[in-house]
């Protein structure tokens, strides 16, 4: 049996997050190839549409990561990011889907390493959680 | 709409022309070589990131190409600088560079025919160009220039292909050299720095060892687009070296050289020694030094990982000698370890880089003269002291850059950016 | 139906090396709406944005994707080269696969060519649904407010007021000058430090432009380059200015070493400033030795703090001249006398009888108190033993450290700071003075500690980029803000309540009540979009038929990498 190999998303921020994936890689920092990064003006625009609709069609893993509470582009957007994701999750609960699919994290301009560490991290909590049953399923 | 002439289109002269051009003036970009650029266009990578010299620079190189408020003289020298603040009058030669730039599209099927061959400058000697050439494929402006020195066309009549070649009619063997004159406020003396001549430094065997090169040669041998396409070789065999050395301070900080500090070399040696090691994964670097001068923004961090992570070792030494190794292959690098029980020891290396004294460019002195303007004691552009360190004591004639002194890129932008407020501080008192 | 053109950009080695480069291309073409695909050695040189732009000409591409580097530097490069084709600019859509593929898998060819593909194809599936845009055009307010009124701050505040920018200078003490106010005498070339202090705050009092503001503490700052609103306490008053760019200068503090070296502990060791202040009175006599890298280069704090071996270089030479006969020494890792006028001090530090002592991090040296004086052991690395240097002042060499408030004017600005506290510049390279968000520029020791000299260019530098928008007079903001599909609009203003900026209401639009976004207003977070429960708000390039395609885009390239 071949590993098992997840694809993820990742929604990134253009303000914190996505910059600190470009420092990761001008820094060479190396990480698993699983995850695709959305850029996303604010992580407040994530529409937990988004987020479900990945995960039903099978994507083993959805990350949502924004600025640093406090540091946010937009005054308070990811004040809601925060307060959205933990519903979203908790729908998925309630519907029987691991809500440790989706994870939300903070990552700043200056933050290559920590970057790095959430991808890693998370790669391996989904590898662990085994794929997705929902990959491959018609509705 | 006033105008500053800006002479030297390396990456201090371009920053100066775009924020320049940015705060409302015209700029005149003078530039002597064919294309904008400088030596930053020759560099690999450029420290601490690593980020790809040539996809920061070229972006900044096309945004003065476009500018509608630039305009570009490449292949053009100052010829004199008349009159005075805010009224000065400029000459500026364009060389004739035998094609009709409007016509030539860049396209280098001239290049292709063109039978003489002439170490190319841009490539630090390593590879050759042809007569008529583009002297790097990011080239602005993309158009070429027949090297009049080494065309056969125009020495002794005899070829004449790139002509029967071009199909858009471009070369034009009677092209003269033309001189324009240009009302100008203001002068920005960007002309940055060359490298010594190592050779002359006779104790470290450039010149007469195959295998000791320069570190600008090994940034050009490090770039993918360079001479070997990235790949890693040593000129006396071609083989893959393993265990490389760097000499720094050839030159400098040297009472027979030049007396002061290049500030870049240290930093630059650190990341060669890192980029060799990503291309050959079991080199072996070792940086011979006198003092680690880490000093900027993530730079002692920058040194910690190529010991740590790279397995560079630094040696604090001045090597006393180097010597061709055995069948002319490698060299044998003499220095003394330190402490009072040091002793001469003697090591061999495949590859040794040395890492020359930046010198004033080429020209500085001649320029310097025609601007009225003084040279300081190691023949940089003298500025005015601390408050006004990018002014020349004659009023409306600024400097930016290595032109007055080492520094890094940070720092030439930095003075470069600081010009556009120096000009229009200037411009607005001169108006009351 | 679209027609795509894809470009895939090798970037010299750095994508190519572990990227294949042809299989990601052949795989564009088979993508729904490609009808072209190319590829470039460096697509941003002038070589390949020309093939660029002649594609779109031969294949009437009315979208381009370009999968490259970031955005976040080369997007408006692109944009650019598709304008001057002649397609709108927000047709154009970016794919990053060199920091966000070949730089970071560099060891995984394999799995890296994979993931360009995935993202190759989502970038494909949202340029299919691009919509042409036209940008927003703001007015600037012609203004400029410098944060810290140390020699950088004034510097930028007097150059930008000399050129007739009304510009304000917000300094939290009850005095301009910052450190520079305790030191006499600026190195290497020795030029005093209260006459040029003095010289540029007169000709910022002097400017009918300059506008300085002691005992002030910024409490809030709103806004977007070309108007920012900053409100401020000066002294008991809250004031409130409205500006088009901001300038920070905030400075740095030199470390306290408590307990290092006997610092607290035994008077006769004291810091760099405190050295300035006698040297100033001319309170200085006996024999004196220098540590360098006290708090600096060691785990915990790592970095070179550029200025403190100039520093020391400079106060031996005139401890020498002060008092000729006495020994003074300088104990260091290295001597960081980079350039020309910084050598030669050093050299002439040698040559005047200054002892150079080096010391390593593995055997610092030892200071112990001796009468009225001190005793310094330390281990010559050099000599290779260990001496003993009697010591009338030790004097501790400590590095420039960010000053706490600092996190504070991060936090209001929403700009980031390196590891170590320092501002983070947009690019450490090529935008040392700017950060990433437009109109809000950095100098001085607030970005790295630097010298009296690079303060000065510096300041001259953020100067001169917070001119040029005021300068331009106007501001083009990027077409992605909000709007609002009035037929599916509810008009349940949840929109409404997320909103940050109150930029959208809800009106009588075609008859029926609806939402309406303030196109001046809006800056395009898309907050509205992910609270709207009818799918009603869009944000114009972040459309949720746009995200949704991507997702859908990568669900297919997963299952067929998983055949």
């Amino acid at each position: 049996m071949t590993e098992f190999n997840p694809t993820i998303l990742a929604f990134c921020c253009n303000w914190c997050s996505y910059a600190g994936a470009d420092l990761a890689g001008v820094s060479r920092l190396q990480m698993p190839p699983n995850v695709h990064v959305v850029r996303v003006m604010c992580s407040a625009s994530v529409k937990p549409e988004y987020i479900f609709k990945s995960l039903v069609q099978g994507i083993d893993g959805v990350l949502v990561l924004g600025c640093h509470i406090g540091d946010c582009h937009y005054l308070t957007g990811n004040h809601r990011t925060a307060k959205r994701v933990p519903i979203a999750q908790k729908l998925l609960d309630d519907v029987g889907v691991d809500s440790r699919r989706v994870k939300l994290d903070w990552v700043s301009a200056a933050e290559g390493e920590k970057f790095q560490q959430v991808i890693t991290e998370f790669v391996d909590e989904i590898k662990g959680l085994g794929p997705n049953p929902m990959r491959g399923v018609r509705l | 709409m006033q105008r500053v002439v800006v002479i030297g289109g390396g990456i201090a002269g371009i920053q100066a022309s775009l924020d320049l051009a940015d705060a409302g003036f015209e700029v005149h970009l003078v530039e002597k070589s064919p294309s904008i650029g400088g030596h930053m266009a020759q560099l690999d990578k450029t420290f601490p990131t690593n980020d790809c010299s040539m996809c920061i620079l070229s972006p900044k190189m096309i945004n003065c190409a476009d500018h509608e408020r630039i305009k570009l003289h490449t292949y053009s020298e100052v010829e004199s600088v008349t009159g005075e603040f805010p009224k000065f009058k400029v000459k500026i030669k364009e060389k004739a560079r035998y094609i009709d730039l409007e016509r030539c599209t860049g396209c280098e099927d001239c290049v292709a025919k063109c039978p003489v061959k002439v170490p190319s400058e841009f490539e630090a000697g390593l590879a050759v160009r042809k007569a008529v050439y583009l002297p790097f494929p990011q080239a602005v402006p993309r158009k070429v220039t027949i090297d009049a020195d080494h065309c056969r066309m125009i020495k002794e009549k005899k070829c004449g292909v790139c002509k029967k070649v071009c199909k858009a009619g471009a070369v034009d063997y009677e092209q003269k050299d033309t001189t324009i004159e240009l009302n100008a406020s203001a002068v920005v003396v960007a002309t940055g720095f060359d490298l010594m001549d190592a050779s002359s430094v006779l104790q470290y065997g450039l010149g007469h060892c195959k295998d000791v090169v320069t570190s600008l040669q090994l940034e050009r041998i490090l770039c993918a687009s360079g001479p070997s396409s990235g790949h890693l070789a040593r000129p006396s065999d071609g083989s893959e070296p393993k265990r490389l050395a760097f000499v720094q301070c050839v030159g400098s900080r040297d009472a027979k050289w030049h007396e002061y500090c290049s500030s870049v070399c240290c930093m630059y040696a650190t990341k060669e020694s890192i980029l060799a090691r990503e291309h050959v994964p079991d080199i072996e670097s070792t940086i011979f030094y006198m003092d680690m001068r880490a000093t900027g923004k993530g730079f002692q961090e920058f040194v910690s990982r190529a010991k740590s992570a790279y397995g560079v070792r630094y040696i604090r030494a001045r090597p006393s000698s180097v010597q061709p190794g055995e069948g002319g292959k490698g060299v044998l690098v003499s220095y003394e370890t330190r402490g009072p029980a040091g002793e001469p020891v003697t090591e061999e290396f495949d590859l040794l880089v040395l890492c020359p004294a930046l010198v004033p460019s080429r020209g500085t002195a001649e320029l310097a003269k025609l601007l009225n303007i003084k040279l300081d004691s190691d023949s940089f552009v003298r500025t005015s002291g601390l408050l006004r360190p990018i002014d020349s004591p004659r009023k409306g004639v600024l400097a930016c850059g290595f032109a007055s002194g080492p520094m890094d890129i940070p720092d030439s932008v930095s003075q470069a950016s600081a010009v556009a407020a120096r000009v229009a501080e200037l411009l607005a008192q001169g108006s009351g | 139906m679209a027609r795509i053109g894809v470009f895939i950009c090798h970037c010299g080695h750095n994508i190519a090396s572990a990227v294949d480069v042809e299989a990601v291309l052949a795989y564009a073409k088979t993508l729904p709406g490609v009808v072209f695909a190319g590829h470039n050695i460096y697509s941003c040189s002038q070589e390949g944005l020309s093939s660029i732009k002649s594609s779109i000409k031969e294949h009437q591409l009315d979208r381009v994707v370009v999968a490259a580097c970031t955005p976040r530097t080369h997007e408006p490069l692109f944009r650019k080269a598709c304008e001057q084709a002649g397609i709108n600019k927000y047709l154009f859509e970016f794919v990053n696969i060199r920091e966000h593929v070949s730089w970071i898998h560099a060891k995984e060819p394999v799995a890296a060519t994979e993931k360009a593909k995935k993202l190759v194809a989502m970038g494909v599936a949202k340029a299919a649904l691009l919509q042409p845009q036209t940008e927003g055009e703001a007015a600037v307010t012609p203004v400029a407010v410098v944060l810290g009124g140390g020699l950088a701050g004034l510097t930028a505040a007097s150059s930008l007021a000399g050129q007739g920018i009304e510009t304000h200078l917000i300094e939290k003490s009850e005095r301009l000058g910052g450190l520079l106010r305790d030191v006499s005498v600026i190195g290497p070339e020795g030029e005093l430090a209260k006459p040029l202090l003095d010289d540029m705050i007169s000709r910022l009092t002097r400017s009918k432009h300059g506008h300085i503001h002691l005992k002030s503490t910024v409490k809030g700052i709103s806004g977007f380059v070309g108007n920012f609103e900053l409100t401020f306490v000066e002294g008991c008053d809250e004031k409130k200015i409205k500006a088009g760019a901001i300038i920070v200068a905030t400075g740095a503090n030199e470390f306290t070493p408590v307990g290092d070296y006997g610092f607290g502990s035994v008077p006769a060791v004291v810091t760099q400033l405190e050295l300035e202040r006698r040297l100033a009175k001319g309170d200085v006599a006996g024999d004196v030795v220098f540590i360098q890298c006290v708090g600096c280069r060691q785990p915990g704090r790592e970095y070179c703090s550029r200025i403190c071996c100039n520093v020391s270089l400079k106060n031996a030479l005139r401890l020498l001249t002060l008092s000729p006969g006495s020994a003074v020494t300088i104990i260091h890792r290295d001597i960081m006398s980079s350039g020309t006028a910084a050598e030669r001090v050093y050299k002439e530090a040698s040559e005047t009888g200054v002892r150079f002592v080096r010391y390593g991090l593995e055997r610092p040296p030892k200071v112990s108190a001796e009468g009225d004086g001190a005793v310094v052991e330390v281990f010559d690395e050099t000599l290779d033993e260990t001496i003993e240097l009697d010591a009338g002042l030790v004097v501790l060499a400590t590095p420039l450290v960010s000053p706490p408030d600092s996190e504070e004017t991060g936090k209001l600005l929403k700009v980031p700071r390196d590891k170590h506290g320092f501002f983070l510049e947009a690019h450490v390279k090529l935008r040392p003075n700017e950060f990433a968000t437009d109109g809000v520029f950095v100098c001085g020791s607030a970005r790295w500690p630097v010298s009296a000299r690079e303060c000065i260019y510096q300041g001259l530098a953020a100067a001169a980029k917070a001119s040029i928008p005021i300068r331009e007079g106007k501001v083009v903001s990027e077409a992605i803000t909000a709007y609002a599909d009035v037929d599916k609009c509810a008009a349940c203003g949840n929109c409404v309540l997320t909103c940050p900026y109150d930029a959208i209401e809800i009106i009588q639009v075609k008859g029926k009540l609806a939402a309406k976004v303030n196109e001046a207003v809006c800056k395009g977070c898309g907050s509205c979009v992910a609270a709207c429960p009818n799918d009603a708000m869009q944000q114009k390039g972040f459309t949720t038929q746009q995200l949704g395609a991507m997702i859908d885009a990568l669900v297919k390239g997963a299952l067929e990498g998983a055949q």
